[in-house]
């Protein structure tokens, strides 16, 4: 007996070092980042990095005479700003309506078809996005622009919008979902239109949660950047237009890390750590919009939007929420055809199986390789960290444990931290401890810290969906928690597991900008070992892109990845929905089979 | 390791020397007892005695600490955060809040509880759950104890042919009765239920009530209902709760025919509840 106490408290113990260890991640990514970014900013001074207005690295002159350089982030401050306002315009707009379209406007198969939309629109990874910018929607834009070239701010916005928006419609949803379906009755009683109830009461009732989607839509935006270095022109200046060249922050990490000297890396670093400054202020907001909504909003001044009041203007919210769902539609389905058409042809067997020689003939065998590895190798590391801090959190911790306030503080941080700001952070930690070289190693070490939130978050959650009366059920029987968690709660919770492991592969495969500094900076050939580089197919992409020698190559390497992305999220719903079945489904099965055959009797007897 | 092992294999022969016969007493002593939730006063100065082979029903009006009671006996309270106990709870001879072996109480105090709880695994893995807890592995004497189990639930013939089917396919009357074969699977000199068939039809019912008529010739039965023809049926000592209190406790006959307090007295004519 006192045996079995000690294996309990070992777990107990286990479960929470695992769960400090994201605080300590969350930690060490802040200090890293600081720390490297101290001496730089002690040299400009940080009124001059953060107001100075010209961007010029050390360099030398012509007479090979070292220029002391000016690294002030103004404009691209400026940039990131209004590029992410810009997007919100875009995204959050379009994303609110189709949230509203898809909760209030359409039902069953249409309803099921328009969130799967939404789920993989938010895993096509960020190059996909930045191609499909470059090749198609740059050429239509090229037309408006009066200098016939249009990367910049528009393109960008557009681009960032749409990667903003399934963010926006899937978390609006959710929020619209959530309001009592009283109150949208009550409305109707009391003579709204349909569309009034909708616009006038269900969507202010709402509003937090909205918000709440609206501010992670910002945090995404603030923080993308492989999409945004291909289409935004990357001059260091003020954006001056629409069709104005522009850089943000995170292009500017990425454009210049490969060749920083001391001064202009510390100064990217700074770049980072106003990013973070960034994040930070996000989930400082969010928390701040999610406990008002736990405290069931202010009273007092609450008026209705009269703007929103009257019945065109609600039946015009209507015709919005339709045209933006299909508007969505129009675009997921663009982006698939267009890579396929493109993709297909140019899939030959060497640039699939042949071999990779360095300026002759394009394989993707390395790559896949690479990313093989990647993939495994962060899994192993980031799913049972993941999966022992959500059992923490859903099993051990009682909810007004103050150190579980922090660590759900550090998760939200770790979701919010941008890509690239991780791949710094990985080149100064992993690359450092692992002998100071790009390694595949060091970069799935990279994106494991990254994966951590996906995989806590869909874990807790199926972890919640598991009825507590099994939990009550195991104990009653004289099982100890570990047991309880391990035989009973854990494989209840399986196919969420199984989804959130089949996310994260999706994720990986997706993530780019991380592995820039971590597993190589040019093309890598076919890894030797997990301490040898590698270039992820993503990475790959991004490369290719860039160089008009492999615009075939390209394509073919676009559609492989993009096939490869879809597959693995309709994966994942499929393990979802497993999960929603194995607790719900039983009666509702039933009651289908049931249906399936009086349909078939009815065939039957004609 | 070995001495554990040899020590289970000692441990189940003797069990199955002595049949159903066990180291623990099968009753139930309380006396001054009283629990807070917080600032609520759940239970309020309980001392009863409960006997060994009968059925004992707690009846009252919702929210009167019935199965707050119930679950003292096997420590679930001990789930419930600001929950604070005190007085003495003698189950089977020995003081439960002060021995730290909260398993080994809850393989000798079996619960069942008011929504059937089965597992998402086969029929047999359900019912194999407490033995293997306690570290029972052979094959065959799992086999073995899934019969016993089963029969003892009148449920051998019904499932014998789809013991690897899962659980989470029979009906809910199944289901209950599936949790009490399980429950029964650790050998407890005590079940405790908890309204066991409020989620069920008539007809499971029926046989539910039936199967506790059975299994009280080896178990003691707690059992809370909201029902009082149930406790009238099948039990044979009832205590009568309000507000945190037993009001009256005695021979099921006794409280359902001449009632002492006036409270029970209205409470069992249906004039409040």
């Amino acid at each position: 007996m006192e045996k079995s106490r000690i294996k309990e408290m070992c777990g107990k113990v286990v479960f929470a070092a695992t769960a400090a260890l994201c605080i300590a991640a969350a930690a060490a990514i802040f200090i890293f980042i600081i720390m490297k970014s101290v001496p730089a900013l002690s040299e400009t001074g940080l009124g001059n990095f953060l107001f100075g207005s010209e961007w010029a690295p050390d360099a030398n002159d012509v007479y090979g005479q070292p220029l002391a350089g000016s690294y002030g982030i103004l404009p691209m401050l400026v940039g990131t700003l209004t590029a992410t306002a810009c997007a919100l315009l875009v995204g959050g707009s379009l994303g609110f309506f189709t949230a509203v379209f898809l909760s209030y406007y359409c039902k069953g198969r249409l309803k099921a078809v328009f969130s799967s939309v939404i789920n993989l629109l938010a895993g096509v990874p960020s190059v996909i996005f930045g191609f499909f910018g470059i090749k198609v929607i740059m050429p239509l834009f090229n037309m408006l622009s009066p200098n016939g070239n249009s990367s910049g701010l528009l393109l960008t916005s557009v681009i960032l919008g749409m990667m903003i928006f399934p963010t926006v419609a899937s978390l609006s949803k959710t929020a619209l979902e959530a309001v009592p379906r009283a109150y949208y009755e009550g409305a109707l009683a009391l003579g709204d239109t349909r569309d009034q109830a909708v616009f006038r009461t269900v969507v202010p009732a709402a509003k937090s949660g909205i918000t709440a989607a609206m501010i992670l839509g910002v945090g995404r935006a603030l923080g993308e950047t492989m999409a945004v270095v291909m289409v935004a022109g990357n001059s260091p200046q003020f954006p001056r237009g629409l069709f104005s060249s522009f850089r943000t922050m995170t292009a500017n990490i990425v454009l210049e890390m490969g060749y920083a000297g001391e001064v202009q890396m510390g100064a990217l670093f700074a770049t980072g750590g106003v990013l973070l400054v960034f994040v930070a202020i996000t989930v400082a907001l969010l928390s701040l919009v999610t406990s008002e909504k736990k405290n069931g909003g202010r009273g007092g001044k609450k008026r209705g939007i009269s703007l929103f009041g009257g019945r065109k203007i609600c039946f015009a919210g209507k015709v919005f929420s339709v045209v933006s769902a299909m508007f969505a539609l129009a675009f997921l389905a663009a982006l698939i055809i267009y890579l396929l058409i493109m993709g297909l042809p140019h899939l030959s067997g060497q640039l699939l199986f042949g071999s990779y020689e360095y300026g002759g003939e394009i394989s993707i065998l390395p790559s896949v390789a690479a990313t093989l590895m990647t993939v495994g190798i962060s899994l192993v590391i980031a799913l049972p960290l993941g999966i022992c801090t959500a059992i923490f959190l859903n099993e051990y911790a009682g909810s007004k444990n103050p150190f579980v306030r922090v660590i759900r503080g550090a998760i939200d941080v770790l979701s919010g931290v941008p890509s690239i700001v991780y791949g710094l952070f990985g080149a100064v930690t992993f690359v450092t401890l692992l002998g100071g070289s790009y390694s595949i190693a060091a970069g799935s070490l990279t994106i494991s810290v990254m994966l951590l939130p996906t995989v806590i978050r869909a874990t807790e959650e199926s972890l919640r969906a598991v009825p507590m009366s099994l939990r009550e059920g195991a104990l009653a029987l004289g099982a100890g928690k570990l047991r309880t968690v391990f035989t009973v709660v854990l494989p209840s919770a399986m196919p969420g597991i199984i989804a959130a492991a089949i996310l994260s592969v999706g994720r990986v495969m997706s993530e780019s900008a991380p592995f820039m500094f971590t597993m190589g900076s040019s093309i890598q050939p076919m890894p030797e070992g997990a301490m040898s580089g590698g270039t992820t197919l993503a990475v790959l992409l991004y490369y290719l892109s860039g160089e008009n020698l492999y615009t075939d190559e390209a394509y073919a390497c676009a559609c492989v990845l993009m096939l490869i992305v879809l597959l693995l999220n309709v994966a994942a719903e499929l393990a979802g929905r497993a999960l929603q079945k194995k607790f719900q489904g039983e009666k509702n099965a039933k009651k289908k089979s049931r249906r399936r055959r009086a349909l078939e009797q009815a065939k039957e007897n004609g | 390791m070995l001495r554990k092992r040899a020590e289970g294999e000692e441990r189940s022969n003797r069990q199955k020397k002595t049949g159903e016969e066990r180291l623990f007493s099968k009753d139930i002593h309380v006396s001054n007892a009283n629990l807070y939730y917080g600032d609520f006063h759940a239970l309020k100065d309980i001392n009863i005695d409960i006997p060994p082979e009968r059925v004992t029903a707690f009846i009252g009006p919702s929210g009167c600490g019935k199965t707050t009671l119930l679950k003292c006996f096997n420590r679930m309270n001990d789930l419930v955060p600001d929950c604070k106990i005190e007085g003495e709870f003698l189950v089977g001879g020995e003081d439960i809040y002060k021995s730290k072996d909260v398993t080994g109480l809850r393989k000798r105090v079996g619960m069942v509880f008011q929504k059937p709880n089965p597992f998402p695994m086969s029929v047999y893995d359900n019912v194999a759950y407490g033995p293997r807890t306690f570290g029972i592995k052979k094959r065959a004497e799992l086999d073995e104890i899934v019969e016993r189990s089963l029969k003892q639930a009148a449920m051998w013939e019904e499932l014998k042919d789809r013991l690897n089917k899962s659980a989470l396919g029979l009906s809910g009357g199944q289901q209950q009765r599936l949790c009490i074969a399980r429950a029964l699977a650790t050998s407890p000199g005590i079940i405790l239920m908890d309204e066991p068939t409020s989620a069920l039809d008539p007809i499971s019912t029926a046989k539910i009530e039936e199967l506790i008529g059975s299994i009280k010739e080896f178990t003691t039965v707690a059992i809370v209902t909201h029902n009082m023809q149930q406790a009238a049926r099948i039990s044979d000592k009832t205590g009568f709760f309000l507000l945190g209190e037993l009001v009256e406790y005695g021979d099921t006959h006794d409280i359902f025919e001449r009632p002492q307090k006036e409270e029970t007295k209205r409470y069992i004519e249906g004039r409040f509840g």
